[in-house]
């Protein structure tokens, strides 16, 4: 437990000694939620609801989204993507501590900053916009849960794509791809009560939606008792598929990997 | 004229080199329509709800949204380059392009190719024709002329725009510029109609960092669209600014450089 404990220290610190390109990377989520903000309030704020969400719960749906759009977000992929294609990795594979841990004991360093960050970003837009309804102490529990299990499960996505660069050259194209596939699918970009039928139930059985639609729901009080606990399991269980797959994936991926020289 | 000429000889070679990485190019078409897929996404589900946006309805919105798909295009494949521009300053790289016999600032823009352009180019092009199918436009030579002149200088301010920001690498000094990346998401908040912002936040838009006029005022005017439709009238002028812009930041930023030492 030791050296991942250190390596989540290291990754912490790493951030804030690079915190401007941090704040950057976190700004241009920023842009995003003024964007989506204007544009809602331009649908909803007279008092409309559009598939059954008013404008203060759209606010704290943008909100949920916003946050779970910055949790493991900037760091995790492209480093990894770069040690894979400068071949830097092999000093990885030499160290004794388990790939897979490592990254996401350095993902957990970097989400401890980017949680506060994310937490001051919405603390500011609830003090200047206000009028979003505070789920009660037990629901607000559950959803601390759900937001919590985003991290692990958000880890094992962005890990995966990484080591796709184990077949490619380039990794802007899969990390685009990736944030737009998630967008789409978690609910980050419209929530899923607007999208049609066919869509719908595409998401709901993917992985996807467990980020950001999840804990989404579960704060605006959609899925109450029973359906909410059911919904936390089920990231869950998320969780533990796509820790296995990751692993099975990984071992298929480092086969791929010739270093030349050293 | 000549300096053109190897100007455009410079993109193709990279153009070249680049396409020999096929996976990596397919990968960044995919990518580039996924991207702008989550974004007609959500215009396509706020629209099938309602009908307009403050006056704006559905391929008008699209229109202007093409317009900043394909400007993102023209710049990734005419200014991609100066995302490198931190990078080279940052290693000393810059020296080798100050001793060359032609403009620094057009070998810097034609240093590399945005991969994804094509899929930009593509995406953007093919919405700009289906929106001005739908909106039955009654194609005067006036409208024409109108569309000759706005169309490349509604672009050429997207390229500008991207050579400024890029430009302050010469004073910020780090590897990756993130402050420009943050400038170019700002920009995207002009993807939907200006008027659902707050007025400040417009006035920023539409005159110190004019991204309003890359999508939003060039098609307002077209379409002789709301009150400030003559405003998109002064677009090929901006444009005339922007590049101005441009090319003095550019200059000033190049007086502040010191190499990096050999």
């Amino acid at each position: 437990m030791r050296p991942y404990r250190a390596m989540a220290r290291i990754a912490w610190r790493n951030a804030l000694a690079y915190r401007v390109p941090f704040l950057m990377s976190l700004s241009m989520l920023v842009f995003n939620l003024v964007a989506m903000f204007a544009l809602w309030r331009a649908l909803l704020g007279d008092g409309n609801s559009l598939a059954g969400f008013t404008w203060p719960q759209m606010k704290a749906y943008l909100l949920v989204s916003f946050f779970t759009n910055c949790l493991v977000s900037t760091f995790t992929d492209f480093a990894m993507a770069s040690r894979i294609r400068s071949g830097a990795v092999a000093v990885d594979l030499v160290k004794p501590v388990d790939y897979q841990k490592g990254r996401f004991a350095e993902a957990l360093g970097f989400a401890l900053l980017e949680t506060a960050a994310a937490a001051t970003v919405c603390a500011v837009v609830l003090v200047a916009f206000g009028g979003v309804p505070l789920p009660p102490p037990g629901r607000l529990a559950l959803f601390v849960a759900s937001l919590a299990a985003v991290v692990p499960l958000k880890f094992l996505i962005v890990y995966m794509c990484g080591l796709l660069c184990f077949w490619t050259q380039n990794y802007l194209g899969i990390s685009l791809a990736r944030v737009a596939v998630s967008g789409i699918l978690s609910g980050a970009t419209v929530p899923l009560a607007f999208f049609p039928a066919w869509l719908r139930h595409v998401a709901e059985v993917l992985p996807f939606q467990a980020v950001t639609n999840t804990p989404a729901m579960l704060f605006l009080g959609r899925s109450p008792g029973l359906p909410g606990v059911l919904a936390v399991a089920v990231q869950l269980l998320w969780i533990v598929a796509l820790w296995w797959l990751a692993r099975r994936l990984w071992h298929v991926a480092v086969r791929r990997l010739t270093v030349h020289g050293g | 004229m000549h300096t053109l000429r190897v100007y455009r000889r410079c993109l193709g070679a990279h153009l070249r080199a680049t396409l020999e990485y096929q996976a990596d190019f397919w990968i960044l078409v995919v990518a580039a329509v996924l991207t702008q897929g989550a974004g007609l996404l959500l215009i396509a589900t706020i629209f099938a709800r309602v009908p307009r946006i403050h006056g704006w309805g559905v391929w008008e919105v699209v229109l202007i949204f093409g317009m900043m798909v394909l400007a993102q295009g023209a710049s990734e494949l005419l200014a991609e380059g100066t995302w490198g521009l931190a990078g080279l300053i940052n290693r000393g790289e810059l020296d080798r392009m100050l001793l060359r016999p032609y403009p620094c600032l057009l070998q810097v823009c034609s240093s590399r190719v945005g991969m994804n352009a094509f899929g930009n180019l593509t995406v953007g092009g093919g919405l700009l024709v289906s929106a001005l199918a739908h909106l039955d436009v009654a194609w005067t030579p006036g409208r024409v002329a109108l569309a000759a002149v706005l169309l490349p200088s509604a672009l050429l301010i997207k390229v500008s725009l991207t050579v400024v920001a890029n430009s302050t690498s010469f004073w910020l000094r780090g590897a990756i510029n993130t402050f420009a990346a943050g400038l170019d998401q700002l920009g995207e908040l002009t993807k939907y109609p200006l008027s659902i912002y707050s007025v400040g936040l417009q006035a920023v838009l539409a005159t110190a960092l004019p991204f309003a006029f890359i999508g939003f005022f060039p098609v307002s005017a077209f379409l002789d669209h709301g009150r400030l439709a003559w405003v998109g009238l002064l677009t090929p002028v901006v444009a005339a600014w922007c590049v101005l812009l441009a090319v003095a930041v550019f200059r000033r930023g190049l007086r502040r450089y010191e190499s990096a030492g050999n």
